[in-house]
């Protein structure tokens, strides 16, 4: 039932509700027609990037693990040396270096008359105050305590000269203080008021007293960092050309994308292989990939023991045995793998070392190169005397039970999805059953360092000096008895590796060193015990209408260019035009006009309709 | 403890034996977990929240420096979702089986159906990137553009990142409003005191509004609190689609890790607030409703 009176609003209602109207649409007015800042849209120019998105731990050099952090630091500290675009160490603030007879004794040769962005002269001084900061103190330690376990002496006898003792040997030293992968060397008189609270020193007063390309004015938490440039800095011939660099913080890749083609992103090196291809054909967007830096590969447990030989965990013993490891090795088809789950912007795996340091790379030889042959896979567990059973799975010979494996994957990687479903299906053709454990990132590492697996998927970047990542396969890293102290990928104990591992240490010559390091490889390769799949391009986008110079070196025969060092990513982009932005104000001016217009005549017609309810009612 | 946050903190970085035991003595994990539960216990009871394992310092600066973007991002889709809700449900009910009552519903049925994630993205494509027609007129990140100064044009640039994540929300939690006080409504419409008002000649709007929507009213107030309870949480979702920097994605970094003090801190402030918002949507409803008081 309805019932009318036909009493109009009064006219000051519709007066109210005509102001609220016009009031909405002038806010709508402002708010839309501020143009989506772009590329160079502050004063000077200005490069936006995106933050890696592990983000930002904290700003305090010493304790700071997350990438988005590393690579802040490197912008706005010096290091002893930088990484050429070759990721070879060269001079930063170590113009050159000798050693002792002894290699004992590392004496650099600091470059006069720098200045941190406070004034004060760069001296050795504040490269020894950092580095015994480190070797003295545990909170300073958090981070790269690691660099400097070999070292037993820094001293500064003058301003220009730094000596370095090491306890033995170590033929990685120039490695040890490199942008993004090592110690940067921080301002002593800043930073020596801040060693007693240190644990809980923020490093957030800014601008951040450095040297660099950049200097850190702005870090809105979550959000974004702000950088101007250090219009003194020059290295390699080189200097920073953005006037400021904004990184952003981006919480999902998609959204990144999105930046990036609405312009408010010049650069993004974060994409996957279906945002490349879907980016490759956008005619305001350059996209190139990137020889990795990291792998994917399954790991196998062929008996988890700790330091001491006892054994742990509920591995499946069968994995004990060489031939089941070098049959799986067989049944799997990484081309394939690159292929499907990757769009073939990788490369399939072969050694330990990812392609994108070519000085480390080493491939197996004709006769020991495994590939994708499921009758030699059936022929090896043949002889192995894993016979088929009726349902064509095969009865382990000791247990007389059938071959069940148990695959760990990660539960956030539709990658692993994929891969599991591949692997699930070639070996099941050769008679072993695979089951899927989809486990958090946690739960995985937990059941890894317990020995609780069969097979799980691993994935490991590196930095260009591969020590770390050779060392979490020696026997050092296995856990203690009590559980402690891990910190292997598959529980590898080899003698003949932990020897090399030793020697590759102090190889100074660094053909030799890649020698070594290419028999360490092999050890593995030949293990079955980390089968490297791939390795992942790094998919990078950038806008063709704001940047330049952005690749550099030369794409190899699949068109994927070498790795190139974030420092010098950062120095050797520079702005191309600024013509874009402009003729973005224009259409949001216009779009934001519609929009006014539409909501002012949707406001109009529905006061007009309200006014006239009652008598229509 | 369900996994080790010193590897998962350390992982890919070079890290001895010694550095891991000295962070795990750091963050307390030498120490044995009842140990530590009642560390944490008397540590709650004294307002201190611990010290998060990632960011390396307190959870209260932490969950305070995210409260701000949370409660302007939730806040705004509250209230906008509440109204248009409400003002859809009334008039959805008072006409209900009208052409307006079967679109309303049915649009906001579909929208409360949707995938947050998956709106947002839409949403994120059409007006960011640009659609057809549609040029890009809203970022696509954050909560303010670094390049924007002073207080006015912040502000702005302020409003203008909070349209996309707020009409997210509002998209996708309004239609519970509309359904609420839709049937609210409808269960009104054949009350004797509505016709009594007619009677006395008011008009048809007047009843409407002076009469049957106080008293429809009563059921929602309570599904309104409870959501306003649910404000303090965020939204995980919304957050991370628009890299929002609210407790909602801190929540989701927390778990990543596991940062468990994080995870702790934020547990306790999303309880507390659901906890006080149900008090006084309690209190509330004694004010409203002069039976509840007569009890």
């Amino acid at each position: 039932m309805r019932v009318g009176t036909g009493t109009r609003p009064t006219r000051p209602g519709l007066r109210r509700r005509l102001a609220a109207a016009v009031l909405g649409c002038g806010v709508a007015a402002a708010i839309v027609s501020i143009p989506t800042p772009s590329v160079g849209a502050s004063s000077g120019s200005t490069f936006t990037i995106a933050m890696d998105d592990s983000g930002i731990d904290t700003l305090n050099p010493f304790l700071s693990y997350f990438e988005g952090g590393l690579k802040t630091f490197a912008l706005i500290y010096p290091t002893l040396n930088i990484l050429d675009e070759d990721n070879k160490p060269g001079p930063y603030l170590a113009t050159s270096w000798t050693t002792s007879p002894d290699q004992l004794t590392w004496t650099y040769k600091i470059q006069s008359g720098l200045k941190w962005s406070d004034g004060q002269p760069i001296t050795a001084e504040d490269a020894a105050w950092t580095f015994n900061l480190i070797m003295t103190n545990n909170i300073a330690a958090t981070a790269n305590g690691a660099l400097v376990a070999n070292v037993a002496s820094v001293t500064a006898p003058d301003a220009t000269t730094l000596v370095i003792k090491t306890k033995q040997p170590q033929a990685n030293m120039l490695y040890i203080s490199v942008p993004h992968w090592g110690i940067p060397i921080v301002p002593k008189h800043i930073w020596e008021s801040h060693v007693a609270g240190l644990k809980d020193y923020k490093n957030d007063t800014f601008p951040v007293v450095g040297y660099g390309p950049y200097t850190l004015v702005n870090y809105t938490t979550d959000q974004y960092e702000k950088f101007a440039v250090n219009k003194d800095f020059k290295l390699g011939g080189k200097s920073p050309t953005f006037d400021n660099l904004v990184v952003q913080e981006f919480k999902n890749s998609d959204a990144a994308v999105a930046a990036l083609k609405s312009n408010q992103l010049a650069y993004y090196d974060g994409l996957n292989s279906n945002q490349f291809n879907a980016l490759k054909n956008d005619s305001s967007l350059r996209t190139f990939q990137e020889l990795g830096t990291g792998w994917t590969a399954v790991e196998i447990n062929a008996g988890a023991k700790t330091r001491t030989g006892k054994p742990i965990g509920t591995g499946n013993p069968a994995l004990a045995n060489d031939q089941v490891r070098e049959a799986i090795s067989y049944a799997i088809d990484k081309k394939k793998i690159t292929a499907n789950v990757l769009g073939g912007l990788g490369v399939s795996g072969e050694g330990y070392l990812p392609p994108g340091y070519p000085q480390w790379q080493w491939h197996p030889s004709a006769d020991e190169a495994v590939s994708y042959n499921p009758a030699k896979a059936n022929s090896l567990l043949d002889s192995a005397g894993y016979a088929k059973g009726p349902d064509g799975v095969r009865i382990d010979p000791r247990t007389h039970k059938p071959l069940s494996i148990r695959l760990g994957i990660h539960s956030d990687s539709s990658r692993d999805a994929q891969i599991s479903a591949l692997l699930q299906g070639w070996l099941k053709d050769v008679g072993i059953d695979l089951k899927l454990d989809t486990l958090s990132m946690s739960k995985l590492n937990d059941n890894l360092a317990k020995g609780d697996w069969d097979m799980l998927m691993d994935s490991w970047p590196t930095g260009p000096d591969p020590t770390y990542l050779l060392s979490i396969q020696t026997c050092g890293t296995l856990p203690k008895d009590d559980g402690t102290g891990g910190n292997t990928d598959a529980f590898v104990c080899d003698p003949n590796y932990d020897k090399l591992f030793a020697q590759q240490v102090n190889t100074f010559d660094a053909t030799q060193r890649a020698q070594l390091v290419g028999q360490m490889q092999d050890i593995l390769y030949k293990a079955n015990r980390d089968l490297i799949l791939y390795y992942p391009n790094g998919l990078v986008a950038y806008r063709k209408d704001a940047l330049t110079g952005i690749t550099s070196g030369k794409a190899d025969a699949n068109g994927f260019y070498p790795s190139k060092p974030y420092f010098w990513f950062v120095m050797d982009a520079a702005p191309l035009s600024q013509k874009a932005s402009s003729s973005h104000r224009t259409t949001y001016l216009v779009a934001g006009a519609v929009v006014v217009v539409l909501i002012a005549a949707g406001a109009v017609l529905l006061l007009r309709r309200r006014s006239t309810a009652d008598e229509r009612e | 403890m369900p996994a080790d946050p010193v590897q998962s903190m350390t992982r890919g970085h070079p890290t001895s034996d010694a550095q891991m035991a000295a962070l795990r003595r750091s963050l307390g994990l030498d120490k044995p977990i009842w140990l530590r539960f009642i560390d944490f216990v008397n540590d709650a009871l004294h307002g201190r929240l611990g010290q998060s394992w990632q960011f390396q310092q307190s959870v209260a600066s932490l969950i305070g420096s995210r409260l701000g973007p949370t409660v302007l991002l939730m806040g705004t889709a509250t209230l906008i979702s509440v109204t248009l809700g409400l003002w859809l449900g009334v008039r959805s009910g008072w006409r209900h089986g009208s052409l307006f009552d079967r679109a309303a519903s049915g649009v906001s049925l579909t929208l409360w159906s949707m995938p947050t994630f998956w709106l947002g993205m839409i949403l994120l494509v059409t007006f960011s990137v640009g659609l057809g027609p549609i040029p890009s007129i809203l970022p696509a990140n954050g909560m303010s553009d670094p390049s924007i100064s002073g207080a006015l044009p912040h502000t702005l640039d302020v409003v203008r990142h909070l349209v996309l994540p707020s009409m997210t929300m509002v998209l996708v939690v309004f239609a519970q409003y509309v359904t609420i006080m839709r049937s609210s409504i409808i269960d009104e419409l054949g009350s004797p005191y509505l016709l009594t008002a007619r009677a006395k000649g008011l008009t048809d709007a007047d009843v409407r509004r002076k009469h049957a929507v106080p008293n429809a009213l009563l059921p929602t107030v309570t599904v309104i609190f409870l959501h306003i309870g649910g404000i303090i949480g965020g939204a995980i979702t919304v957050e991370t689609v628009y890299s929002w920097p609210g407790l909602g994605y801190l929540t989701y970094q927390a778990l990543k890790v596991p940062d468990l003090p994080l995870l702790q801190g934020t547990f306790i402030i999303f309880s507390s607030s659901v906890i006080l918002m149900n008090l006084v949507a309690d209190v509330l409803y004694r004010i409203l409703d002069p039976r509840v008081r007569a009890q």
